[in-house]
């Protein structure tokens, strides 16, 4: 753990109250959101405006609340991992794995190693294609004038397909998938599917520096980027930031080394770090992290070993699940940070209480810190960094 | 002067896009294969003499976790095909605009009477036209591409393989792991592949161990377990060798291959059902012997 440093401007006190910073009431209140295009799902801020400087931002999330973690309680355990597919529906099979380790950490349940070498391959695919999507919005955010940000959005959004069809062909669906049961995996790896992936795998790397020719390693996207929206690593720590924009701020903590779950304690994760902490560093943690997944995708692929994967009952029955009363909390690293299950349960087929810490929430947390002082498209730059999923914000 | 250069350099690489083929297809006229296990509708299936398959057991109603499935029964009838007393659903409706297609009312079904199929439903102006009524579902039978799995498939692709005892029950489980080399390795290969991996799971007791001090929130196996389960997978990396399974096999396998899925145990369905989806494609998609007499 090395914060960074050096930083840049005094702390801003987001909770100041506006009429402290604006005794004259002249400043201009523009709502952003929550239908902008920009803002990735359904999500307002209240942005207090001195001509194009913003002096005070106020994000309000809740728009897209759909009480899962009450519909939880609701339902039995083995109904579950459906449910929580759609609150990250950037990255569901991370969703279900966060989920289903909670309740197999509390059954103490075995779960076999093939399982969790499929887990971890899936979880990494699910990285590729989760970054790449976040690189095409991100780029979509910053406007058109990288060649045209929607090119790179067009380009991403071609290769994420990629990994859907492979997802497609393992479980059957190109989203929601369903493919995680308490005790191992639903749907075995299909026969010739290894040969599928080798062959996303290789388009997506050749394709790699297309992207980066318009993103990274451009003079405009790194004028875009640079300086802007700097997170210093102290304060990601406070607010509980994780995942890219935590490491982006020179903090090197990464779940997958940290606290190996899966295959990770057998296939070895190189972390990236960055130290900006700003936009740029954000995207160039991002890239590394992609390119990393494609070489854990293939050691995951070349290394799978045989074997069951389940190692718990098949789902027949809504009763057949019983957690013994207690709790538990597992997190595990998704592409954009922790995610954690907390599970408390009462010995029935119900959980008593589930909660669900996404990354996101934390990540927009971030918002009021980052945006006064910079300008409303900077702002639309800044939220696009931070990769929100409003539907794990909201759940 | 860079500004213009960089500029420059993306739309040369975006130009690049030209000279390939195009990604999409255009959607109405054209529709992209799906894979074999695509989920998007249902079927309620037939048995092979013709009659209903659904006992209407409420297993489906009961595990479906957007309580979408209404199902009127079970009733005790008189089979019209055999005669015999046995029980059916009298009426089954789904109601697709809530289904979250997570496949587990195919999963629990016992009869694999309900189904997935591979084609969607067309987009209907109204909900009314969503709710596939039991008329529709033994319509889709017929009308449209079954989706791989039923709910025995399923069963048997989680279920984990009894722990090796001696020779008989071994021979199915040996078949088990071979059926699914499924990472694409050359069947030539695999036995220098799976040493590695042995390898990698020896040595993966102590780091888990290792891991599993400092960790509070992955949790890790018992280390014994997963050495035992090592030792499992040896035992069936062992048995995968085709030399050493044929001479096993003919008892076992036999009346299994002679089955119509023709497939033993977990990913072995992929060959034969693809085989079984190549003939009908054209004229029954769903079960050749399906239709009611
Ligand atoms: S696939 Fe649809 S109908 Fe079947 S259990 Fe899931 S939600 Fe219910
Ligand atoms: S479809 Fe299957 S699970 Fe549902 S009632 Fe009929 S037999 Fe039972």
């Amino acid at each position: 753990m090395t914060p960074l440093a050096a930083t840049v401007r005094p702390r801003v006190n987001p909770y100041l109250s506006i009429d402290a910073l604006d005794p004259e009431a002249e400043l201009m209140l523009l709502h952003f959101g929550p239908q902008h295009p920009s803002t990735h799902g359904v999500f307002r801020m209240d942005l207090f405006l001195d001509g194009e400087r913003i002096v005070k931002a106020v994000p309000h999330c809740g728009y897209l609340h759909r009480a899962v973690e009450k519909l939880c309680e609701k339902l039995a355990y083995v109904q579950l991992p459906p449910i929580v597919d759609k609150n990250d529906y950037v990255a569901p099979m991370t969703n279900e794995q966060a989920l289903v380790m909670a309740f197999e950490a509390m059954l103490k349940l075995e779960v076999p190693r093939r399982a969790r070498w499929m887990r971890a391959l899936f979880a990494e695919l699910q990285r590729v294609a989760s970054h790449l999507l976040w690189l095409g919005t991100f780029s979509l955010d910053l406007g058109g004038a990288l060649g045209g940000g929607s090119t790179v959005f067009i380009y991403c959004f071609r290769e994420r397909e990629l990994v859907l069809d492979l997802f497609e062909a393992v479980t059957g669906a190109r989203f929601h998938y369903n493919t995680h049961s308490i005790g191992g995996n639903r749907h075995d790896l299909p026969a010739g599917w290894g040969a599928k992936v080798k062959a996303a795998l290789d388009t997506i790397e050749a394709r790699l520096p297309e992207y980066l020719a318009m993103t990274l390693h451009n003079h405009l996207f790194e004028q875009r980027t640079r300086g802007v929206g700097v997170l210093d690593g102290e304060l990601a720590l406070e607010l509980g930031v994780t995942g890219p924009n935590l490491r982006a701020s020179g903090v090197d903590h990464d779940l997958r080394r940290d606290a190996p779950f899966h295959a990770y304690d057998e296939v070895k994760v190189n972390v990236a770090t960055a130290r900006g902490g700003d936009c740029y560093a954000r995207t160039e943690v991002r890239v590394a992290e992609l390119v990393e997944s494609l070489r854990l995708c293939r050691a995951l692929l070349d290394g799978m070993p045989e074997g069951p994967i389940n190692s718990g009952k098949p789902t027949k029955l809504p009763v057949q699940t019983k957690l013994p009363a207690g709790q538990q909390y597992v997190g595990i690293e998704t592409p954009r940070g922790e995610l954690g299950t907390w599970v408390i349960a009462d010995g029935s087929q119900h959980p008593y209480r589930l909660k669900l810490r996404p990354p996101s929430l934390h990540a927009l947390s971030a918002l009021p810190y980052l945006l006064p002082g910079q300008t409303v498209s900077d702002a639309i730059a800044i939220l696009g960094s931070l990769d929100p999923i409003m539907g794990e914000v909201d759940r | 002067m860079r500004h213009f250069l960089d500029a420059f350099r993306s739309i040369a690489t975006a130009a690049r896009s030209f000279a390939r083929p195009p990604t999409t297809v255009q959607f109405p006229h054209e529709v992209r294969e799906r894979a074999e296990r695509y989920r998007a509708s249902f079927a309620l299936l037939h048995e092979a003499d013709g009659d209903e398959a659904c006992i209407g057991c409420l297993q489906c109603e009961r595990i479906c976790p957007s309580k979408v499935i209404a199902i009127k029964g079970p009733a005790k009838r008189d089979s019209p095909i055999s005669g015999k007393k046995r029980s059916y659903a009298d009426d089954f409706t789904l109601d697709l605009s809530a289904c979250i297609f997570c496949e587990l009312c195919v999963q629990v079904c016992p009869t694999d009477a309900i189904v997935m199929t591979r084609e969607q439903e067309p987009p209907a102006y109204g909900r009314e036209a969503l709710v596939l009524t039991m008329a529709k579902l033994y319509e889709n039978e017929k009308a449209k591409t079954r989706a791989w799995g039923d709910g025995t498939k399923l069963m048997e692709m989680q279920t984990p393989p009894k722990p090796p005892k001696p020779a008989p029950a071994g021979a199915p489980v040996a078949a088990t792991s071979v059926a699914s080399p499924s990472v694409g390795a050359a069947p030539a290969i695999e036995p220098t592949s799976a040493k590695p991996s042995e390898a990698l799971g020896v040595a993966s007791v102590g780091s888990t161990s290792a891991g599993a001090a400092t960790s509070t929130s992955g949790p890790g196996p018992a280390p014994e377990a997963m050495a035992s389960h090592a030792a499992n997978s040896g035992a069936a990396a062992l048995l995968n060798e085709p030399v050493t399974r044929t001479p096993v096999e003919p008892p076992e396998a036999a009346p299994l291959a002679a089955a119509p899925a023709g497939s033993p145990k977990v990913a072995a369905p992929q060959p034969g059902d693809e085989a079984g989806a190549a003939a009908p494609a054209g004229a029954s998609p769903t079960k050749p012997e399906g239709g009611t007499p």
